[in-house]
């Protein structure tokens, strides 16, 4: 821990982003990672501490065009129990019910869960499989950029010191859209991912399209399955060839042994996780 | 006039007398404690697993304002703690295993001791580590302690019978080797001490989370080079204990130096991730067990082969095969059995006493070998457990003698809730199948003492009863409350004799200067021995109010009672005169004697012999459980359904604290099969807290059906029987036994974790 020189609690967005110019604070949203990391040593706090819960623009939600924008201050339970969110993005509230526990959840924030960027942050999965864009804005300008591509290693994404994460972008899935998420933790409550994964597909009548895989905890980051989707894109599921994307899938993720789990038995969780995924969706 | 109709107190449901302050976040424990002028104790522990400590350098923390107090080694005694002796508080020349203290800090604040610690530098030169128990025994493996060159910290044999004779007349015989794993109790009250020397006499008052006060006074006293006479105790409620505050650790003398040395009270409470890292472990063991029966079912013999991981030092865990032998010897009647046991020194960390006390492990290896072999023979799994279970009136080799056993009726009552036998053979045909989500049931049994156990000199407990001019009643016991509820039956039992409502009733039981003595909360023994000491009292105490009330009623003493807060004629419940006025009346004449003392000194145990036979404990208890649970094959997670639970109490006290005893016994028991696990990496624990140390959390407990079987024991209060460390033996083993009915496959090692299962499951259908 680093004594705290400065505390600051903005209401408005420029006085925030003017406090982040210099580089030298460190951004408070549920502190449910924050406080967990600085108490264990594992961060180091910035001389100032901004808390970032006062600013009207980070929170919320609203439908602009094809895509929701949910505000970075939107919290675990939110994405939960909000109806519109819930029924527009059913994938983040599914992730939402099997994240930590009801006390947790009412702090976390869908932000501070991007920017700390674990592989094992349940909601990052679903939002790679949805083709979600973050919003990130500085005293120097806003830019949007795609999720796949933002976290490059753990703990680490592309957003600078100096920038805010204000909202998340995901489009409106089409009609026709099947996803599924299944999270893998040795108890029902409150555990960290061992492995997680999602699937996002539009069943056509000619077979699966714009098929989006993606898992967490199985590598530095959690990240989409390019051989796999390119496997099933345009396919009908056949047994054979669910048996071959749980085989694919196994092979192109890059797991590494933990106290949680090994890597062995990581790639047979996606394998066998995978595969019942399949399976369900052919049923469908 | 008044009539009071008879109430009985015994087999109610009595909420525990602490539980609306603890519900209500009220309880002072330890942690709100703060004496005046108290600095906080901290200790620096060692990163290393094995080395030669080359020097201390504490000159900058000395120097740090606010810091009173640094001390290493060199400035204390050097005496030795725990069952061996062998574990000095201070570490000044070699580190052993990764908790072990090499300096102390009393300072100002948290934050002052915290910094003090990161200024000490201290300088090792490795030695070569040992991890491995068996590595342990093999020639030119390291030596741990020089006083023990062979590593072996300790060994237990026993034997009775021939067991050559008894694998000749075998038709099948097994053998295996099962691992058991590191676990630790996770009390929600960590461990903590305050000690605070009086100015001037130089008497010393503890405030300790002890679960053995009295056995402490003597300990310290031994350390410390004092008087243990000028040793007080004094126990804040304890959050939690299951064995881990059953010995002398090294923070306890450590705070106490530090007091001596800053002329300040000083307190030091562990973090939990000290906790975890410091506070003892239960014993893993790696138990070898070869057994064999006859085609008609009898038992024929049993060799065991126990090797335990002793860890760095030695405290009360290299002594749990005393009790994992009564199981082997006499949980089934088997006529010939031999047995050995060593606990070698390791650099992990070292095992303390918990909960079951051996008998986990002990149960889990016998149990699977129940199974096996009724499979092996084509006998009924239950069939072939009763035919070779106990019965009352049984003195067994060991010479333990079941003046009561319930056994039998245990394995029934389970087996016919469970529907175990229908089931049992209806998920095994299904073994065979591939994939999906497969059930199975299983069954355990277990033995254990239950009217307290002779190890110490005495196993006795004394009780003063103080009765007011209001007719109050103060029950001063020896024996310990730590959340199991002794102090609840206690008052229940005095209220049962002296017929008061228990709102007239306080237990004093946390004070070595004011309450008699008792050995410990240890054993299930509480109830048991406190509980006769109770009675003893409350009946001297009611032969006095008795007679008093005779003289002043003019009926004989034997036509009274006490009943709802009067006397009362005995022929009709008609009052007499309420108590309070009695007890008032008699305050101010000149034989007034209102406080009266009896004690339970001895049970009718034995200490055992060399050989380890005899009869130590007063009385036994016996329990069987069911479990049936559902495995899935894709993920290897287990998922326990349900938990039938049949256990002989002797007599059912208060009902809802010993349901409360047995459903936490499960869910210790089902965390010790399932999900806990000390994740050791050459000797450095990977999950100190429990992200990763998994305890079983409120949506995997089980349905539970819990049964009774009262056998009214002759010698216990009420006819009741020790509970305390029952409920969390069986459930490995019964779950153990229902993976094997679900799938086939037979686990031989702890915990069931998804990840072993499904390991397990691979290399079963590969094999
Ligand atoms: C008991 C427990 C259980 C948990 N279980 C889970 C679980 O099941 N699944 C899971 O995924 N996580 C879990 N977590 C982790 C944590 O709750 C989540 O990652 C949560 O979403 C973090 O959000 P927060 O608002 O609390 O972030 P904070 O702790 O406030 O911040 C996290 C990081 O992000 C930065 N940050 C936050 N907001 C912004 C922003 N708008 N712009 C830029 N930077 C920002 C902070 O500076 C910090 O570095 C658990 C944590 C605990 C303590």
């Amino acid at each position: 821990m680093t004594a705290i020189e400065r505390y600051l609690a903005p209401a408005s967005l420029d006085d925030a982003l003017a406090a982040l110019a210099g580089g030298n604070a460190t951004i408070l949203a549920g502190g449910t990672d924050l406080m967990v990391q600085s108490h264990g040593g594992k961060t180091r706090l910035r001389p100032v501490l901004l808390n970032i819960r006062r600013l009207p623009e980070l929170a919320g939600h609203s439908i602009e065009g094809e895509s929701v924008r949910i505000g970075a201050l939107t919290t675990i339970n939110q994405l939960r129990e909000d109806a519109t969110l819930a029924k527009a993005l059913p994938l983040l509230a599914e992730a939402a019910d099997r994240f930590a526990s009801d006390q947790v959840r009412n702090m976390a924030t869908i932000g501070g869960n991007v920017c700390n960027a674990s592989p094992a942050g349940d909601t990052l999965v679903p939002l790679l499989v949805l083709d979600a864009e973050v919003e990130l804005a500085s005293a120097s300008g806003r830019r949007r950029l795609p999720i796949n591509g933002f976290f490059t290693g753990p703990g680490r994404t592309l957003r600078q010191p100096e920038e805010l994460l204000t909202a998340i972008y995901v489009p409106m899935p089409r009609l026709r859209t099947v996803s599924r998420f299944v999270k893998f933790g040795t108890r029902p409550a409150l555990d960290i991912s061992a492995v997680s994964l999602g699937f996002k597909a539009e069943l056509t009548p000619a077979g699966l399209a714009n098929v989006r895989v993606a898992f967490g905890a199985v590598g530095p980051t959690p990240m989409r399955g390019p051989g796999t989707e390119a496997l099933l894109e345009g396919q009908r599921l056949t047994p054979a060839l669910i048996a071959k994307a749980a085989e694919t899938a196994m092979a192109e993720i890059t797991p590494i042994d933990d106290v949680r789990a090994t890597a062995w038995y990581r790639r047979e969780l996606v394998h066998n996780l995978l595969r019942k995924v399949l399976n369900d969706v052919a049923d469908h | 006039m008044t009539v009071i109709e008879k109430d009985s107190l015994i087999g109610k449901r009595l909420t525990k007398m602490d539980a609306p302050e603890k519900t209500a976040g009220k309880t002072r424990y330890i942690h709100d404690i703060n004496l005046p002028g108290q600095l906080v104790g901290m200790i620096l522990r060692t990163d290393r697993v094995h080395a030669i400590i080359k020097s201390i350098d504490t000159s900058a923390a000395r120097a740090l304002p606010g810091v009173h107090a640094v001390l290493t080694a060199k400035d204390l005694p050097q005496k030795g703690l725990g069952v061996n002796k062998d574990n000095p508080p201070l570490k000044g020349e070699r580190v052993r295993c990764e908790r072990d203290e090499i300096a102390a800090v009393a300072a100002e604040s948290e934050e002052i001791a915290a910094q003090a610690l990161r200024l000490i530098k201290v300088e090792y030169e490795d030695l070569a580590p040992l991890f491995d128990p068996e590595a342990a025994l093999r020639p030119g493996a390291p030596v741990i302690h020089e006083s023990k060159p062979d590593n072996v910290a300790m060994a237990f044999d026993y034997s009775h019978g021939d067991v050559v004779a008894g694998e000749a007349e075998s038709d099948v015989v097994v053998e295996d080797t099962f691992t058991l794993h590191r676990v630790t109790h996770c009390c929600m009250g960590v461990s903590g001490i305050i000690a605070d020397f009086e100015a001037t006499s130089g008497n010393l008052t503890l405030y300790s989370n002890t679960q053995v006060p009295f056995l402490h006074k003597r300990e310290f006293a031994e350390v410390l080079g004092m008087d243990p006479g000028r040793i007080r105790i004094i126990q804040p409620p304890i959050g939690g204990g299951f064995g881990s505050k059953l010995d002398i650790y090294p923070f306890e003398p450590i705070c106490v130096y530090l007091a001596q040395a800053t002329r300040r009270p000083v307190k030091l409470v562990f973090t939990r991730a000290e906790e975890f890292l410091a506070s003892p472990t239960r014993q893993p063991a790696i138990v070898r067990l070869r057994s064999g029966a006859k085609k008609d079912g009898t038992l024929t013999f049993r060799t065991v082969d126990i090797l335990l991981d002793n860890g760095g030092y030695t405290s009360w865990g290299a002594t749990i095969p005393f009790v994992m032998m009564q199981t082997f010897s006499s949980l089934y009647r088997v006529p010939h059995c031999l047995y050995h046991t060593k606990a070698v020194y390791t650099n992990n960390p070292y095992a303390g006493s918990f909960r079951g006390y051996g008998n986990l492990q002990a149960t889990f290896a016998i149990e699977a070998h129940m199974d096996k072999m009724a499979d092996a023979i084509g006998m009924d799994a239950l069939d072939f457990r009763m035919k070779n279970a106990q019965v009352a009136g049984e003195v067994t080799p060991q010479g333990m003698d079941f003046k009561t056993c319930g056994l039998q009726d245990c394995l029934t009552l389970a087996a016919r809730d469970s529907d175990f036998a229908a089931k049992r053979s209806a998920y095994a045909a299904r073994k065979g199948a591939v994939g999906g989500v497969k059930r199975g049931i299983g069954m355990a049994s277990m033995l254990h003492v239950g009217g307290g156990a002779k190890i110490y000199p005495s196993d006795g407990c004394g009780t003063n009863i103080k009765l007011d001019d209001f007719g109050h009643v103060t029950i001063m016991t020896g024996a310990s409350e730590i959340g199991q509820g002794s102090e609840t039956v206690l008052a229940q039992l005095v209220c049962e004799e002296l017929g008061v409502p228990m709102s007239a009733v306080t237990v004093v039981n946390n004070d070595t200067d004011i309450t008699p003595w008792d050995v410990g909360v240890h054993a299930s023994r509480t109830t048991f021995i406190a509980g006769n000491s109770a009675v003893g009292a409350a009946r001297k105490a009611k032969a006095k109010i008795l007679a008093a009330a005779a003289g002043l009623s003019n009926l004989p003493a034997e036509q009274l009672d006490l009943r709802g807060g009067h006397v009362i004629r005995a022929e009709d419940g008609e009052s007499v005169m309420p108590l309070a006025k009695l007890l008032r009346s008699l305050h101010f004449s000149d034989k007034a004697e209102l406080v009266t003392t009896s004690h339970y000194y001895e049970p009718p145990s034995v200490h055992q012999d060399k050989g380890f036979k005899g009869n130590v404990s007063a009385a036994y208890a016996w329990a069987t459980q069911v479990v049936e649970i559902e495995v899935d094959t894709d993920t290897g997670i287990v998922t326990l359904l349900k938990v039938w639970a049949a256990h002989d109490v002797g007599r059912v006290l208060n009902r809802l604290g010993i349901e409360g005893q047995i459903e936490g016994g499960i869910v210790m028991g089902q965390g010790y099969a399932l999900t806990e696990d000390m994740i050791m990496v050459e000797g450095h624990l990977k999950n100190a807290g429990f992200t990763d140390y998994k305890l079983i959390t409120a949506p995997e407990i089980p349905e539970m059906s819990i049964e009774f079987i009262e056998t009214m024991d002759g010698e216990g209060p009420q006819g009741a029987k020790g509970v305390g460390e029952a409920p969390a033996i069986c459930m490995a083993a019964a779950i153990g036994n229902a993976i094997e009915n679900a799938t086939g496959v037979r686990l031989t090692s702890l915990p069931f974790t998804p990840e072993r299962v499904y390991r397990g499951l691979k290399q079963g259908a590969a094999s």
